[in-house]
């Protein structure tokens, strides 16, 4: 049932990334969290959907973009972690949800050739094709997120059941590989806003302040 | 500094122009040749937003013609942009062979006829490049400078 | 006009981009325009589902200002190079403002936030809110533009500046990040915590993304799920 509502929280976010609005609620951030709370473990959601947003902080929902769907990165590791609730599985869920995201991202992509065929060459003047062309376009797409999300939890219980449970770390471990991987995202913001020597002053001020806040809050 | 691209675009200064050539290439200046755009402030002010980081310059085929040797050794890096290959062949016709122009994007129109993903060329496009290319100028397709380079033959026998 | 620019992507295609989409946003206005001739009105769809590429977020300054000319009777001719002309400062502007300085820029302070100890759900929610302050404002502000300028809506947008408003963010983005950097360091979780070698291992990650830019991100991902699915396969055959 968990996995039906997943797949329909899924269906929705996918609209959000491109289709309809982008409000931004496909951010792993709020979709780990709304993924969590359909689950039933919010905070844990957001724990994940956190991670996952460092990775994914320089990928941007644009046009020609190949980078992982962030929407469904999150559901899927939320939804593939939420029956064990453990630390433990932490590494092992982001790691499903990278890669069924980084799927999730070819199934745009299709999605976008689809939409080619669904905008007419001829006609478009019709009263109602464009209308027409884009309440099927939407559904399709909130289709695509909705099967692609529960296939990817499906698949990835499967998956962590295989060898999730025999994580031999402990969570602190997990952590350490989470934040070395997504340490890079952070060079690479670094990098696009010009720069260490560029922005030497502000960055380090931060990294004090940070180090700081964190030792004594 | 030479020109470093000659560039037929439609869409003159956009993003690939400006991030993917451009931090490839490093211009200082983009020149739009174009006669329409040259008596056109809106349209010059609209695409000047385009490279905030870069002179823009806007010119009419004739002045460009008579300006492009003096671009080729001025001490800035600069890209030469048309929207249309009629205005690349009324820039370079006549002018010499050791151009390469670079075919960026001319999107779908009912009188053009597909050759590659980016680009759509009427019959009167492909007999102005065949002019061209027979006075030794270089012409290939290339929307990005890390996408592949198409060679005139290729796109003229799609 | 403003609701429907909210699904200028909802067919978004490799060959027309956002342009089914724009004419799906503007079709209200057409209506009201040639809605008595409807070879008029025709010929008006067809010109404006062609080609179109934007930011969707600064789409409505496209809007605004073609519903005027459309509004003012202006020729096709000039429609279609408006729409071109517009197309490469909407992209290259909103790219810049939006993806890579506000929404990174919210989402830095969310993820701040939720590490020095703010509940989870109350900093999505307050991610969603501020982020959306900014993405709905900059719509509301740029139609209202479009239909304030029509034709020059190039010199009011030179006047805003939004570039240099990019600019400005930078820097509080500049230092969020830091902070960012600081807590996934010295945080009781943090690799700090962890180890001395940790440490070392994420300084020499953030090394490499700095380096390397966008071309790292790809083998990064590729290397940490290889590390987590090699840790679990050992722990289960070992």
């Amino acid at each position: 049932m968990d996995l039906l509502r997943l797949g329909l929280l899924g269906g929705v976010l996918g609209l959000d990334s491109t289709a309809v609005g982008q409000f931004m609620v496909s951010r792993p951030l709020v979709a780990g969290w709304l993924a969590g709370w359909v689950a039933g473990v919010p905070e844990f959601g957001v724990t994940i959907g956190a991670v996952l947003e460092v990775f994914l902080l320089v990928s941007f929902p644009t046009g020609g973009a190949r980078f992982p769907e962030g929407s469904t990165a999150a559901v899927v590791a939320v939804g593939v972690a939420a029956p064990y609730e453990s630390p433990d599985v932490v590494a092992g869920a982001v790691a499903i949800g990278l890669v069924w995201g980084q799927f999730g991202g070819w199934t745009v992509t299709l999605q976008r050739n689809v939409n080619g065929w669904l905008v007419p060459r001829a006609n478009v003047a019709e009263q109602g094709v464009l209308a027409r062309a884009h309440a099927v376009a939407v559904l399709i797409d909130f289709a695509r997120g909705m099967i692609v999300t529960a296939a990817g939890i499906w698949l990835g219980r499967f998956a962590l059941g295989f060898v999730g449970r025999a994580w031999r770390t402990d969570g602190s471990i997990s952590s350490g590989v989470l934040f070395v991987g997504a340490a890079v995202s952070l060079g690479i913001m670094l990098h696009d806003l010009g720069g260490f020597r560029r922005r030497r002053i502000l960055f380090v001020a931060g990294l004090a302040l940070g180090i700081v806040g964190a030792r004594f809050l | 500094m030479p020109v470093v691209l000659y560039r037929v675009d439609e869409r003159l200064i956009h993003g690939q122009v400006v991030v993917g050539w451009g931090h490839e290439l490093r211009p200082d200046r983009y020149i739009v040749v174009d006669d329409d755009i040259a008596e056109s402030s809106w349209e010059q002010e609209l695409y000047a937003l385009g490279a905030p980081e870069a002179e823009v310059l806007f010119t009419s085929i004739a002045q460009a013609r008579e300006r492009l040797r003096m671009w080729d050794t001025e001490p800035v890096r600069s890209v030469v942009l048309t929207r249309t290959v009629a205005a690349m062949y009324g820039l370079l016709d006549g002018q010499g062979g050791h151009f390469d122009v670079n075919l960026g994007g001319l999107h779908a129109g009912s009188d053009r006829i597909p050759v590659l993903d980016y680009l759509h060329l009427t019959a009167r496009d492909r007999e102005d490049l065949n002019v061209l290319a027979g006075q030794g100028v270089t012409i290939s397709g290339r929307s990005l400078p890390d996408a592949p380079k198409v060679p005139l033959d290729t796109i003229l026998s799609s | 006009m403003l609701l429907r620019s909210l699904v200028i992507q909802g067919v978004w295609n490799y060959r027309t981009m956002l342009g089914a989409g724009f004419a799906f946003a503007l079709l209200p206005t057409l209506k009201r325009v040639f809605g008595d001739d409807p070879v008029a009105l025709g010929q008006a769809i067809e010109r404006h589902s062609e080609h179109f590429n934007a930011h969707p977020s600064l789409a409505p300054i496209a809007l605004g200002a073609i519903a005027r000319l459309e509004t003012d009777g202006a020729d096709s001719d000039t429609v279609r190079r408006f729409r071109t002309a517009v197309c490469g400062p909407l992209g290259g502007l909103g790219d810049t403002l939006v993806w890579a300085t506000w929404l990174p820029l919210v989402a830095v302070c969310a993820l701040v936030l939720y590490w020095f100890g703010a509940p989870g759900g109350g900093v999505a929610l307050t991610f969603v809110v501020v982020y959306n302050l900014g993405h709905l404002g900059l719509r509301a502000w740029g139609l209202r533009l479009g239909l304030d300028s029509g034709r020059d809506v190039g010199a009011r947008l030179t006047a805003a500046d939004l570039g240099g408003v990019a600019r400005r963010l930078q820097g509080p983005l500049a230092l969020g990040l830091g902070v960012l950097c600081g807590v996934i360091l010295a945080s009781p979780e943090g690799l700090a915590a962890i180890g001395p070698v940790w440490v070392g291992f994420g300084s020499l990650a953030f090394l490499v993304g700095l380096v390397g830019g966008h071309r790292a991100w790809r083998p990064a991902a590729v290397l940490t799920v290889v590390v987590i699915a090699w840790f679990g396969l050992w722990g289960r055959f070992s």
